[in-house]
This record gives structure tokens, sequence and C-alpha cells, in this order.
């Protein structure tokens, strides 16, 4: 280290670049705190208080403007008709009112076409399948549906490898920020983010902090009167994709297969979902629905996790229907990837299930005893 | 605490609310305990790491102070810089050194193992060292009298607005601050809260939504084609600069609000002209801190030309090393320093070049290729910033220009529908940056009516709510 005399020497010539450039212009960079300092246009405020107050005014307006965004977004996602929302807002109105009800993650979404099994069985369905939900929401959002409209003769409640797995993180928690307002949603919701109470009291923060993808814009169109295209039929969402590869790229990644755990926590919630049917008098069926078939070899504790799902369902004497090995499964046309069907999947797979609950709803009201479980493709396919 | 944070948005209005409630006495005590709060928000049991490096500067300057003797000076000088840099270096480069010495071991056939400690590193642990060190250097050259009051010091370490991102301050520049009384000026609180919200926009609508694309990009660049490598880089170029240039302007508002007045750290650096001139205007206070007191020392410019290219080159490795435990960031500094030194060679030759075609200094073209290719060499520098390792770095620059494909564009994380949005945040940052070179623009909206003037401010507030994006991402710059 030099002493202050070589620091002196040095410092009025050196520069740590090496050029010998003229030196620019520095007006530059946004300054605007200095600039507006030596602004002579504006007056300085001699007395405190005064400018305290034309503070807390200027802030005053911006919560004002804050809290009215905030009840236009929800006023206009709520009277939204079409798509996700005007599917969320016939269940949290009342208005559904189905006699069959199917109720589980993307893979109910997608499967299920309640305008096939209406036209099958000749009851009224709906599709409660909401996208990147675990079983605990797929519950809490039942419980919802159940709260605000009439009960259904049926649940069919989609089951997936991942049913025993709670959730961690909810997944476009936007969809449920307008109806936060219902009791079962915001406990479920609060069970896994201990901070949903900022999307229920901060205004805006559920739309602007928890949302990545400006749903708060469809919210403002929906205020003005705008609709978007539908593409919810009766809450199902089909896929229009043909298959990607997505399925190519898991594999890749988990050359080793896939591990789904099976927590105490989601086995409870299957439980609960179990009893809220049975004390609401509601029959429950679970349906695991059909996964492309390579897939099923790469979960590697599939035996264990079927292995619960039958001694849940016999236990509780719920019919447990299992597609694994539906007769379509290895066909690639029929999927986006390993666990969605595409369109043309949905159609054959919702005929197939209507079909079935059809039969069963015939058996159920002439005996008023369940169909033994047995394999899809002798209930399904046989009777087409 | 994050600046942007819901925790901030209630600290930062109670700290100022308090402070202009106290008297002058209590004032430095004040900001004392609400830095602590702040800098014990991330974990609070590093503060005593804090406090380690406050102590042995603290007294440092008393002793070197009292030391009349120039070669005991000197002794206790670096027994000082010793002392605060092995806090740094245990917390910050221990694994580093230790890890590539294994590496190197293993080469050579010596297979010994690792040692297996995880240290979190303490955040903005390089800055506060930094502004310690400049400290003890500047009382030991006698241009800053040893601070006697423990608090002033504590607190001119641990100033919140600059704790954790810098800038890196003088004590002559700030030490003095924490003794003058601040009245409250309605005029300069506005002012710094103006400052607040366009680094708000800079971090929270340009920076954070750019992140989005530039993480995916990043963390598997072999799953991206040419176009989007390419787009990742240039987007991670403005997300740097809006992040760390955005925190700085919330820290300079912060403390203008308060009173106090830190020093300038960016000035448009991508309308540099030239890499040299890009560093005089990027990150100022770490530019000036590292030419200060480690390239003059070393001699600076004033020796032999091979001298000079090797004190520059060591400068900007150290710097780079500054940045982070690992060989990106010292080939990053490496990188830069090269592109002064080729600069510095071949600047004869290429004002031939341009006065031979006909472009003098102040045509508009030759200014346009200088700015282009000065930017054009950030980006390829900051490639080995971001990449997570030399391997994924080499992959990028080896795959920019191949496989480009305009409709897979998007990411995961980064849909179709945000690239409107960033593009539209670029041009605004962009605009106002370059409508601010020809005329202030806080100067002319004050000379606006009160109410348009008031729409407008509270339109570009609702904006920043509006396409800010809360994902409590870090600001790059707190991890060094």
């Amino acid at each position: 280290m030099q002493n202050k005399d070589n620091f002196d020497r040095f410092s009025s010539q050196n520069t740590l670049t090496a050029s010998a450039e003229p030196p620019r212009p520095e007006s530059e960079d946004a300054k605007p705190a200095a600039a507006e300092a030596a602004d002579p246009g504006q007056k300085p405020i001699s007395e405190p208080w005064k400018g305290v107050r034309r503070l807390a005014c200027f802030f005053g307006i911006v919560v004002v403007l804050i809290f009215v965004m905030n009840a236009m977004i929800t006023s206009g996602l709520r009277r939204l008709r079409t798509s996700a929302f005007g599917a969320s807002n016939q269940i949290m109105e009342g208005k559904v009112n189905a006699q069959i009800v199917i109720s589980g993650s993307s893979r109910a979404l997608a499967h299920y076409d309640p305008r096939r099994i209406e036209a099958i069985t000749g009851r009224t369905a709906f599709n409660l399948g909401r996208n990147g939900a675990q079983t605990d929401m797929q519950v809490a959002f039942l419980k919802a549906y159940l709260a605000h409209n009439r009960k259904p003769e049926i649940v069919v409640h989609n089951l997936d490898a991942f049913t025993f797995v709670t959730t961690r993180e909810v997944f476009d928690p936007v969809e449920y920020t307008p109806y936060l307002y219902d009791r079962d949603l915001y406990s479920a919701l609060g069970n896994i983010n201990p901070n949903i109470w900022k999307s229920r009291y901060l205004p805006l923060y559920g739309y602007v902090v928890e949302d990545m993808n400006f749903t708060w814009v469809l919210g403002l169109k929906g205020f003005w009167g705008w609709t978007p295209p539908e593409d919810y039929f009766l809450g199902f969402n089909p896929r229009s994709k043909k298959w990607t590869d997505d399925f190519e790229r898991m594999k890749a990644n988990n050359p080793n297969g896939v591990h789904f755990d099976i927590e105490p926590a989601g086995i409870r919630v299957v439980e609960d979902l179990i009893q809220v049917c049975r004390q609401k008098g509601i029959q429950l069926i679970l349906v695991y629905s059909p996964e492309y078939i390579e897939m099923q070899s790469l979960t590697s504790n599939r035996a264990q996790v079927f292995g619960l799902f039958h001694e849940l369902a016999d236990r509780s004497d719920v019919p447990l229907w299992d597609y694994s090995d539906w007769k379509y499964a290895g066909d690639q046309d029929l999927f986006q990837n390993s666990q969605h069907l595409n369109a043309a999947g949905a159609a054959i797979f919702s005929d197939d299930v209507a079909n079935r609950l059809k039969v069963y709803l015939a058996a159920r009201s002439n005996s008023a005893r369940d169909l033994p479980v047995s394999s899809p493709a002798t209930l399904g396919h046989a009777q087409d | 605490m994050l600046f942007n944070s819901l925790e901030f948005a209630i600290f930062f209005p109670v700290v100022t609310a308090i402070f202009f409630l106290l008297s002058q006495r209590w004032r430095v005590h004040w900001l004392l305990a609400a830095s602590c709060i702040f800098y014990m928000a991330f974990i609070p049991a590093y503060i005593l790491i804090l406090l380690v490096t406050i102590l042995i500067d603290y007294f440092a300057g008393i002793y070197l102070e009292r030391v009349e003797d120039s070669k005991q000076k000197k002794a206790l000088l670096w027994v000082s810089i010793l002392s605060t840099c092995t806090v740094l270096f245990i917390f910050k480069y221990f694994g580093f050194f230790t890890g590539s010495f294994v590496g190197l071991a293993d080469l050579l056939g010596w297979h010994l193992s690792r040692p297996m400690i995880a240290i979190i590193l303490p955040i903005g642990l390089s800055f506060h060292t930094f502004q310690s060190l400049s400290y003890v250097v500047e009382v030991y050259r006698g241009n800053q009298k040893a601070e006697r009051n423990f608090i002033v010091y504590a607190t001119y370490v641990m100033f919140f607005p600059q704790l954790v991102a810098g800038p890196i301050e003088r004590p002559q520049n700030l030490l003095h601050q924490f003794r003058e009384w601040h009245p409250f000026d309605s005029v300069r609180v506005t002012s710094g809260l103006k400052r607040m919200a366009w680094g708000f926009f800079k971090k929270l609508v340009v920076a954070d939504r750019l992140a989005l694309y530039v993480n995916d990009v990043y963390a598997s660049p072999r799953n991206f084609n040419g176009l989007q490598l390419t787009l990742a880089t240039v987007f991670f170029a403005y997300q740097i600069y809006c992040d760390f240039s955005g925190y700085t302007d919330i820290a300079l508002g912060a403390a203008e609000v308060l009173g106090f007045h830190l020093m300038e750290n960016f000035r448009t650096p991508y309308y540099s002209l030239s890499m040299s001139e890009f560093w005089k205007r990027w990150h100022i206070s770490l530019s000036t801190w590292f030419r200060d007191y480690v390239y003059i020392p070393l001699g600076g410019n004033r020796v032999s030309k091979n001298r000079h290219i090797l004190n520059l080159m060591i400068t900007f490795t150290v710097s780079g090393l500054w940045h982070g435990a690992n060989w990106t960031y010292v080939l990053w500094g490496f990188l830069n320093g090269l592109y002064l030194v080729a600069g510095w060679l071949t600047k004869d030759w290429r004002d031939r070049f341009y006065n031979a075609v006909g472009l003098n200094e102040n045509t508009l073209l030759r200014k346009t290729i200088m700015l282009l290719t000065t930017f054009v060499l950030t980006c390829v520098a900051w490639i080995l910033f971001r990449a997570r390792s030399a391997a994924d770095a080499l992959y990028v620059f080896t795959h920019l220009a191949t496989g480009w494909n305009v409709h897979q564009i998007a990411t995961q994380q980064f849909f179709l529908r945000q690239f409107p949005v960033a593009i539209a945040a670029l041009l605004v940052l962009e605009i106002g940056q370059l409508c601010n070179t020809v005329i202030s623009i806080p100067s002319l909206v004050g000379k606006m009516p009160v109410m348009a003037r008031w729409a407008l401010y509270a339109s570009f507030v609702m904006t920043v709510v509006m396409f800010g994006v809360y994902k409590q991402m870090q600001f790059i710059y707190f991890q060094f």
C-alpha cells in the first residue's frame, strides 16, 4: 500500500481505465431526485406539516385507487360466464346443481366430458377438475361446491398416482382469489399457505403479487363486459394438443423412474373425502382414469399406491374403477402426455365411463347395491 | 429485509416518521437500531459477524491516529486489513479456495478430501467489508479523522439504505452526515420518494420480469435454441443493470428522504462508447474503490507499458473475484481486463481506421458502431457472469448463433404474453433515460399543474404496482 504522498501524486491523473478518451457529458442517468430538488418551478414548502399533509393526501389517493382497482377486478372476474372463471362462478353462485359431479386434478378436468356423460346417462353432470390441484385442494373445492349447490347423486373422484401427496404450493392461486370469502376454500388454502390472508385482505395482493399471468387484465375486461372465448364445457377443458415431447423429457430426467410419496396427511384427505360424501348421502366412486401405459412401469411405487387405493375403497365400501389397463392406454394419438388424454382420447374415455355409470346407476336403482369391481374394458367398450 | 417486500413497505415509513420526530441526539441511535432490524431480517445471528468487522476497524482507526511511527502505523493498517479480510475470506472464499486446491491436487494425483463446511454467505458482506476497509485506509492516509463515537461509526458501516449492496461509501462523504441536522424538507422528501419509485420500476417491472426468462434459460441452456440464448443474454444485461441501479435508486432515494446524500453508482452505462467508459459509468463506487485502493497503489498507469497492463489485469481479476467465489466471476473480471488492455493497445489503430473511412469522432454512425460494439462486448462478458459454470458459459458462447427458431421463443415461466410487457418496460426505461439526457424529466413534470402532476405520479405508481413482479427475488448484488 502506498503512503499518502504516493496517493496524492497518482490520484490527480490516474484512472482505472486505460484509454485517454475525452470525458463525455454526464447528465444522462436517471437522476430525477437531484434535478427535481433544484427545480425552480416547484416552491419549497417551509412548513413540515403542510408537506406531510400533501404526502398523506397523495398516498391516500393511491390507496383509494388500489382499492377501486381491486374491486373492479374482483367484480369483473365474478361476472365472467365463460372459461375457467365462468365455470368457477357458476359453482360459487350455486347455479350448477348437477346430479353427477366429477372432481379431481387436471386429469379430471381434461378427461371427463360432462356433455357426453349427460347424453349417455340422462343425468346432469359437471366437471370440478382443477389444474395443478392436489387432493387436499380438490376436496376443498368439492366442499365449496357442496356448500353452494344442491348435493349431487354421485361424485366421481378421479385418482392420480400423486393422490397421497399434499399441496406444497397452490398452483395458480389467482383462480381462487375472487372466492376467498368461502370459508372452506379459505381455510383449505390457509392450511397450505398461511399467507393467504394477504390475498384476502390486502387489495390487489392476490392479483398482482400471487399471479404472473395478468389475470387482472381479464378482470378489468370482464368489468367492462368483455367475455373470453369459451373453452370450458360444463367445467370440462379439453386439450387439443397432440402427443408432445413432455414424456420423453420426463423419462430422460428420471432414468430411475419416479416415486410418489404416500403421506399420512394425504391419506387423511382421501378419508375425509369419503367421510364427507357418506355424511351427505352422496355415492362416491373412485376412478383411476387412463394414463399412458409406459408411465406405469416408470412409477416405482405404483403397486403400493394402488394397494392403498384398494384398501381405502374396500374399507369404505366405495367402488374403485381402475382404468390402468384401458384398451387405448398405449395409443399416443389419444394422449397429450403420459398423464393427460387429448380431446380425442377424452371423448372415448368419457363415453366409456358414462356407459359404466349408466349401468351402475341402473343397477343401483334396481337393486340398491354396488357392482363388483371389474375391468373397465368389460363394462366400457364391451357395451359400445 | 428486501426493499421489494411488504416488510420494507411498513419499515421505511415507520423509521422515517420516528427519525424526524426524534431530537438530533437520538437520531443516529435510531438509525443504528433500524439498520440492525433491517439486517437481522435476513439471518439474525450474522449481525455478530458485522459487529466483529465494525469493532476491528473502529479500534484500528483510533490506534492508527494515535501511533506516530510510520512502520508501526503501516503494521497496524495491515493487521486491520488482514483481520477484516479474514472474515470475508472465511465466509466467502474458504469453500472456493479449498475446492480449487483439492481440484488441483486431484490433477496432480494427490487425492485429498474436500472439507465439509457449508457456510451461508452473510448478505452484503463484501460491501460493508469494503466500506470498512476504505475507512481505515483513509484514516491511515490522514484524509479522515478517526471516529471516536462508536454509535456513529457503526451507523456509518450499517446505514440501512446502503448496507447490503452499496454504494460503497467513503468516510469523507458519509460520516460527517450523521452529525448533521436533517430537517424535514418536503421538497427533498418527495424528491427521494420519486427516486425510489423509479428504482422500484427498474427492479419490479423490468429486472424481475426479465429474470423470469433469464432464469429459465440459464438454468439449463442446453434445452434452448440460439435465439433464446441470445435473448436471455441481452435480457440479462438489462436485468442486472435494472436490478442493481434500481436498488441504488431506492437506496439513494431512501437516504435522501432521511436527508442523507449518497454517491451516484451508475450513469447509463450502456450508453458508453468504449469499455473504458463503461467502467466509469458502471458500479462507480466499486470501480473507484479498486482504483484508489488497488490500482493506484500497484502503480496505476505511471509505470512501464507491461506493468500497466499487469496492473489492469490484476485489478480486474480481483474485481471479478470480489463479485463471487467462482471461476466464472474470475474469468469475467479477467475478460474485462482484456477488453481494456485491447482497447488501449488498439485505440490509435481504430482511430486511424475510422478517419480513413470518413467517420470522424463526432459522426453519429461512428458513435453508434462504438456503442453497439461496447454493448455486445459487455453482453459477451455477462455470459460468464450469469452462467452457472464455465461449461455452461462455453455452451452459450458456442450456440448463440445456432438453431434460431422464432416459433419457439417462450419459456416455462415466461409465456408469450409476457413479451409485450417486457418490451414495453424496456422502451419506457430507454425513452426515459434518453429524454433525460436532453431535458430533465422531473424538472419538466415539476412545471406541470398540480392535478396533472399528481395524476402522472399516481399513474406511475399504479403502473409499478400492476406490472411489477413480486416474487421477492433478491437483488443480484446482495450475494456479493
